[in-house]
């Protein structure tokens, strides 16, 4: 099947087109090696025949600043590349087009078959701005089509130049001529031609200056191009000034006659910038949107999420009801179900935060953003755009995480991604509740502050604290061959596209669905056969002295369920897992019961109170306020002590602060960052600061 | 007059004569940004961040590292 590429620069309107000429036969994957979204299609073209419509990432030109534009290189300068196109569509902005021409000069003259669509195209129309495009297709050679993919304009007419397209083979005819190699670059390009067996002169170019970053070539081949560019003097830098001079040199004058153009006048966007972007009312009106934001996943996100869990909660007790009772119903309901709502419950946090943060992106706003904010966040060694994901991680890391993709800068995307989950999100909020009450009393102060909710404020600020503080640390640590710069277009305001929005939502969920959630569920019955299964005979007289003890008491049928799965879970792997931490652990003021509850609120923090529920033979009562009185009553068997003094309780808390206790975090981290690594690390780093901090708190306290 | 686009005032303009740093000017000249361009600076962030520039009627933001190193022939 031939693969027709969608190329142009950010901002071109690319991925609107792309949507437009897909629909929802789309799908996305990473390109080899990165974390750069691959979106992918079918197309359907005249005559019954299909072709695969890749959308590359924008760029500006073939000289790299970005992963993104990397990517283009590194797909359009192999033809062994799996992506490799058949036939290029280049989208230009109509509106601004003298600076959108650059990439698509150097395409052509890699021998691209190659047609121009004109975007936007009903925007321009609005503005007065007419373009020529006779005259424009005359210039290049190639075929120019006006189109809109905000409004689907033309699209059918796009295709039909597609299929053109894909007969013909229109080549940029190997070499256009828009630019002309000189004297210096054309020694290493012999040199080049000879060795490498390359039939494309500009494409030998692109090998001597790009080489030693490209993944395609052997040790052995970027050892053979460094010794010719040695050999000839290759300056590098200055000869991709001057190409880059000579191609804007000769298509500018060209463009003057084919576009006209009123004059500029004072725009929409500028008044609407000018308190946008104002020195002071700009942070205000981006904290205003934030609480929004953050307002929506936490409260909206509330809704939904009960009737997934009721939902889940109705399924797994019909699956309890209808099946015979044993193990294969219990990893059914206890595991797999339990896991899939796991999964499912986190659906509307992200797409109520896609829905608000794409209808940002669209409108052009979250560019502003990165300009209000980029100088403090570069402080931190984070990108302006790292505060939405810090800020969206209050209600949950999982989207938050998800949105940092649009962070060019890897580092600053890693650091994003490494500290966001240290902001106390809504999971950590139950265990707070359970546990707050031991360590201050709930009692007014100054007349007005409630001292818990004094203290529920300090523990979110220790987290915001942790996320800074090691965002610094990480800036230190993290090497980076990228250097930092900001060079960002400010798109104009425009109406969002719903297409778009619809689109991202549906691509984040699937995303998150699909890929987080294998991992997400496996964990799940892992952790679910920890806590159901043990050693056979232990289990068996766990049972048994429940029992035992339950007819001596005479507890009703509840009560003995309670006390069953109380001794069970603490014959069970996790039961010896948490006794076998114990002496790990104690040194913070936990007992083995807590280390149970770490165990299992790995699956999410909100376990922790299920899980001491249940070790304190009130499982079938799980609410926060039964839970605190529980643990209240709580001693140390051997010395007859409370277990739950202020100490311990606030070691607690301290440690849920820090400590990643959430494998669909890690996850999410794993498919963002593309490796394991970065995940372990995080664990790593995080857990480790929460147990010193646990530990230093407990000593000084107890 | 020569002037680096941090010296000049808000809301004033000038055409690029040219750049002092050829990384910065290569990476800038991909996004139209060039010599004979005409340049407005239109505001400065809050806490002395990004620059907020015209260029050729197009907005963009650039820090004040890359607005030093384009040089403005003010008229």
């Amino acid at each position: 099947m031939s693969i027709i590429a969608l190329a142009g620069n950010p901002n071109s309107g690319k991925s609107s087109i792309f949507n437009q000429l897909t629909g929802l036969r789309q799908k996305v994957a990473n390109f080899p090696g990165v974390t750069v979204e691959k979106k992918f299609g079918k197309l359907h073209l005249r005559g019954g025949v299909e072709a695969t419509l890749i959308d590359l990432p924008g760029a500006y030109s073939l000289y790299p600043n970005s992963q993104d534009e990397q990517v283009v290189l590194n797909v359009l300068a192999n033809p062994a590349d799996e992506n490799y196109p058949d036939a290029i569509v280049y989208i230009a902005d109509v509106t601004n087009l003298e600076k959108h021409l650059l990439l698509l000069t150097q395409i052509l003259d890699l021998g691209f078959p190659c047609l121009l669509a004109l975007n936007m195209s009903d925007i321009a129309e609005k503005e007065g701005i007419k373009a020529d495009v006779k005259r424009l297709s005359d210039f290049l050679k190639i075929p120019v089509i006006p189109v809109s993919g905000r409004k689907g304009t033309n699209i059918d007419v796009l295709k039909e130049g597609i299929t053109v397209l894909l007969n013909e083979k229109i080549k940029g005819n190997g070499h256009f001529a828009l630019y002309e190699p000189s004297g210096n670059e054309q020694e290493v390009l012999t040199e080049l031609k000879q060795n490498f067996d390359i039939d494309n002169p500009y494409r030998a170019l692109l090998l001597a200056h790009h080489f030693k970053k490209l993944p395609f070539l052997k040790t052995a081949d970027k050892e053979r191009i460094e010794q010719s560019v040695k050999k000839s003097g290759f300056q590098d830098i200055r000869l991709q000034i001057a190409e880059t001079m000579r191609r804007f040199d000769k298509f500018t004058p060209v463009l003057r006659q084919a576009i006209t153009k009123n004059s500029d006048k004072t725009t929409f966007s500028d008044k609407l910038d000018a308190v946008l972007t104002h020195r002071t009312f700009a942070p205000l009106i981006f904290v205003a949107i934030m609480f929004l934001v953050f307002q929506a996943i936490y409260a909206w996100a509330e809704y939904p999420m009960n009737w997934i869990e009721s939902g889940f909660a109705w399924i797994s007790g019909f699956v309890k009801n209808t099946l015979p009772a044993g193990w294969f119903a219990d990893l059914l309901t206890d595991g797999v179900l339990a896991g899939l709502g796991g999964i499912l419950v986190f659906v509307p946090q992200i797409a109520i935060l896609f829905l608000l943060i794409t209808i940002l992106e669209e409108i052009g706003y979250m560019a502003r953003a990165v300009f209000i904010f980029d100088k403090i966040m570069q402080q931190f060694g984070l990108n302006g755009r790292s505060v939405v994901a810090l800020i969206s991680g209050g209600a949950c890391a999982i989207p938050a995480i998800m949105s940092t993709r649009t962070i060019g800068n890897w580092k600053e995307r890693l650091i994003t991604i490494m500290v966001t989950p240290f902001i106390s999100c809504s999971a950590r909020i139950p265990v707070y509740a359970v546990l707050i009450g031991f360590v201050v009393p709930s009692k007014k102060v100054a007349g007005i502050f409630n001292l818990q909710g004094l203290a529920f404020m300090g523990l979110y600020l220790l987290g915001i604290g942790a996320a800074l503080i090691s965002a610094v640390i990480f800036k230190k640590i993290l090497r980076s061959e990228e250097r930092s710069f900001l060079m960002l277009q400010l798109p104009p305001y425009r109406f969002p596209v719903w297409k778009n929005v619809w689109h991202a939502i549906y691509e984040k969920v699937s995303v998150f669905v699909w890929e987080a959630g294998k991992v997400i569920l496996l964990i799940s019955v892992v952790l679910w056969a920890l806590a159901s299964y043990g050693p056979a005979a232990e289990m068996e007289l766990a049972e048994k002295t429940a029992l035992e003890t339950a007819r001596q008491e005479n507890l009703d049928e509840e009560a003995v369920q309670d006390l069953v799965a109380a001794r069970k879970i603490e014959a069970s792997y996790a039961g010896h897992i948490g006794k076998w931490i114990e002496p790990a652990i104690r040194p913070l003021g936990f007992d083995w019961k807590i280390g149970i509850a770490l165990v299992t609120s790995f699956a999410a923090r909100e376990v922790f109170v299920a899980t001491m529920a249940t070790l304190y033979s009130i499982g079938s009562s799980d609410d926060e306020s039964t839970v605190h009185d529980r643990l209240s009553q709580a001693r140390r068997p051997e010395t007859g002590e409370l277990v739950y003094t202020p100490a311990t309780a606030l070691s607690l808390l301290i440690f849920y602060v820090f400590a990643m206790q959430c494998m669909s975090t890690l996850a999410v981290v794993k498919r963002e960052t593309g490796h394991w690594k970065w995940a372990f690390l995080q664990f790593a780093f995080m857990s480790g600061l929460a147990y010193l901090g646990s530990l230093l708190v407990y000593q000084i306290m107890a | 007059m020569n002037t680096p686009i941090s010296g000049l005032k808000k809301g004033h303009s000038g055409t690029i004569s040219s750049f002092t740093d050829d990384h910065i000017a290569s990476k800038l000249m991909t996004m139209g940004v060039l010599p004979g361009s005409s340049v407005q600076l239109i505001r400065i962030a809050p806490f002395k961040g990004g620059y907020y520039l015209k260029v050729d009627g197009m907005s963009m933001v650039v820090r004040e590292k890359e607005a030093s190193s384009i040089v403005l022939e003010v008229h």
